[in-house]
């Protein structure tokens, strides 16, 4: 149990504001639940269930990228808020990782808002393109960063510090069986972030690999999935010189025409 | 063509830090045109020096729709910088980062998406599982590695000029394919690893003899298949039956609740 105070409430506005820039750039990855949990375990004083909590997010979150063209849930919002409810009600962060996604759902439909109202100012862009004004440019690009900042570190703060105190009734008020089943939700959550990535990824040709990595985890258990990536890369390895080789042998086309650019290649 | 470099390797190498701009002023309308020519504004600046007008055709040729990977941008920046630079014909810049914006994306997404990412965030997850700082530091090291990579993206953009662009288009399908083997491959350990689904529901079939489906039924069949049935199952539903996967998150832990509710989950 642990009460987040005003200040702390202030530093977490602070590193919302940093990660969030981050992640409309996709600028470091410092907006990865990973380490947005353990900023703020740090933040509120209890480092290692931050840790957890972010390591947690993390796989949950690993699939879901904006690349499929839907925007996913919001990793900032979704890392601050499990490492948040984890230590402010001293529940178990699986736990703490379900009661995180209406958050970071919010999160998604304030970023979904802002990617449709800022064509507004596309126009201005193009205003200043035609006038050569670079000023402009430099002013309409910060100011776009800085409502997005400033957006982010007010919703982490009113989630984090204003929201505590009835989060935490509605946590204490939950029954033993929804607890245990939000916590079997937290230990399932990966396997739709692992889906998404499948979804992205898989072709038939690459199921052989696929039932590989599966087979050689199940039957040779490691503390980290270092070993199946070194397989992963000798596999990668391995067809990357077949097909080099196959190519070097065609007899490859030189074509110079700058007409072909214009085709759309 | 006669080249008259205009621009230093310190200008290169401000670009590459420049390109994190990309997205700054994203929206749906041209995506990522805004920030695209922000992040160019220096360099495009120093080439067409008091010539307002070129500098004005350039940057509205700019701001044309773009949409590509961030990490390798810095490529596609480079290039259109190098053709600026050769005042190039202005028909032929746009074709070119009009052609190449997508497959470069496709590149960047295969790799630094699909297969570092999964690696990265398995490693550093296996890591703070314990609480162990070293998961956030391996991630945090990784990235600032990735991020690094922007300024050998830019300057190799800078340098290959046109004639590279074909075998890079070879080798792009090339890397991405061996890229995704390596991810797939490490999808299928991270399953195991990561997903939990275990029915605790156990059947006493006379006094003192207990049937758990887990340890007696499913483990004696395959090692984790449940988990491995429903990421498939996930996969199945978000790829054939075009389910949106907030939705799929939602039914899960409500199926969750459900099983733990009824002692089946657990």
């Amino acid at each position: 149990m642990h009460e987040v105070t005003l200040i702390q409430g202030i530093l977490l506005f602070i590193m919302a504001v940093i990660c969030g820039i981050d992640m409309w750039l996709e600028g470091t990855y410092i907006f990865r639940p990973i380490i947005v949990a353990t900023l703020t375990g740090l933040i509120l004083g209890d480092l290692k269930t931050g840790i957890i909590a972010g390591g947690l997010a993390e796989l949950a979150f690993a699939g879901l990228t904006s690349v499929g063209g839907t925007q996913p849930p919001n990793s900032v919002l979704a890392g601050v808020m499990t490492a948040a409810i984890a230590i402010t009600t001293g529940k178990d962060p699986k736990i703490a990782l379900a009661l995180a996604l209406p958050f970071s759902l919010l999160m998604q439909y304030v970023i979904l808002f802002f990617y449709s109202s800022f064509s507004f100012f596309m126009r201005k862009l193009d205003k200043y393109a035609e006038n050569a004004d670079t000023k402009g440019f430099a002013r309409i690009n910060w100011t776009t960063m800085a409502i997005v900042g400033l957006a982010y570190g007010l919703m982490v703060f009113l989630c984090a510090y204003a929201a505590q105190t009835p989060m935490r009734h509605i946590v204490e008020a939950m029954p033993t069986w929804l607890i245990n089943g939000l916590s079997v939700a937290g230990g399932i959550l990966p396997a739709i972030g692992f889906a998404m990535l499948l979804r992205i990824m898989m072709k038939v040709e690459l199921i052989p690999y696929f039932i590989f990595g599966f087979v050689f985890v199940c039957f040779i258990p490691f503390g980290n999935i270092l070993p199946v990536a070194a397989l992963g890369t000798a596999f990668a390895l391995f067809e990357f010189f077949k097909q080099k080789n196959a190519v070097q042998t065609q007899p490859v086309a030189n074509v110079k025409d700058e007409e072909d650019y214009s085709d759309g290649i | 063509m006669e080249s008259k470099k205009t621009l230093t390797k310190k200008d290169i190498n401000k670009l590459a830090l420049r390109s994190v701009f990309l997205q700054s002023s994203f929206s749906y309308e041209r995506m990522q045109a805004g920030g695209w020519t922000y992040a160019m504004l220096p360099a495009l600046k120093k080439i067409h020096k008091n010539d307002k007008k070129a500098l004005s055709e350039s940057m509205q040729s700019n701001m044309e729709f773009i949409n590509t990977n961030p990490w390798v941008s810095g490529f596609l920046m480079g290039l259109v910088v190098s053709l600026e630079e050769n005042k190039e014909d202005r028909n032929l810049i746009k074709s070119l980062k009009a052609g190449l914006f997508g497959p470069i994306a496709g590149l960047g997404d295969a790799i630094f998406w699909f297969t570092v990412l999964p690696i990265v965030a398995g490693i550093s997850a296996s890591f703070a599982k314990s609480g162990s700082i070293l998961g956030p530091l391996f991630f945090f090291i990784c990235y600032s590695l990735v991020f690094a990579s922007r300024f050998l993206w830019t300057n190799l953009g800078y340098k290959v000029g046109t004639n590279a662009i074909e075998t890079l288009q070879k080798s792009s399908q090339l890397i991405s394919k061996s890229a995704a083997i390596l991810g797939v491959t490490v999808l299928g350990g991270l399953i195991p690893s990561y997903v939990n689904l275990n029915v605790v529901k156990t059947f006493t079939i006379s006094a003192g003899q207990k049937f758990s489906i887990q340890h007696d039924f499913l483990d004696h069949i395959f090692p984790n298949i449940l988990p491995l049935a429903y990421t498939l199952l996930i996969f199945y539903l978000l790829k054939k039956k075009k389910m949106n996967p907030v939705l799929l998150i939602f039914l899960t832990i409500v199926l969750a609740i459900v099983g733990s509710f009824f002692g089946i989950l657990g």
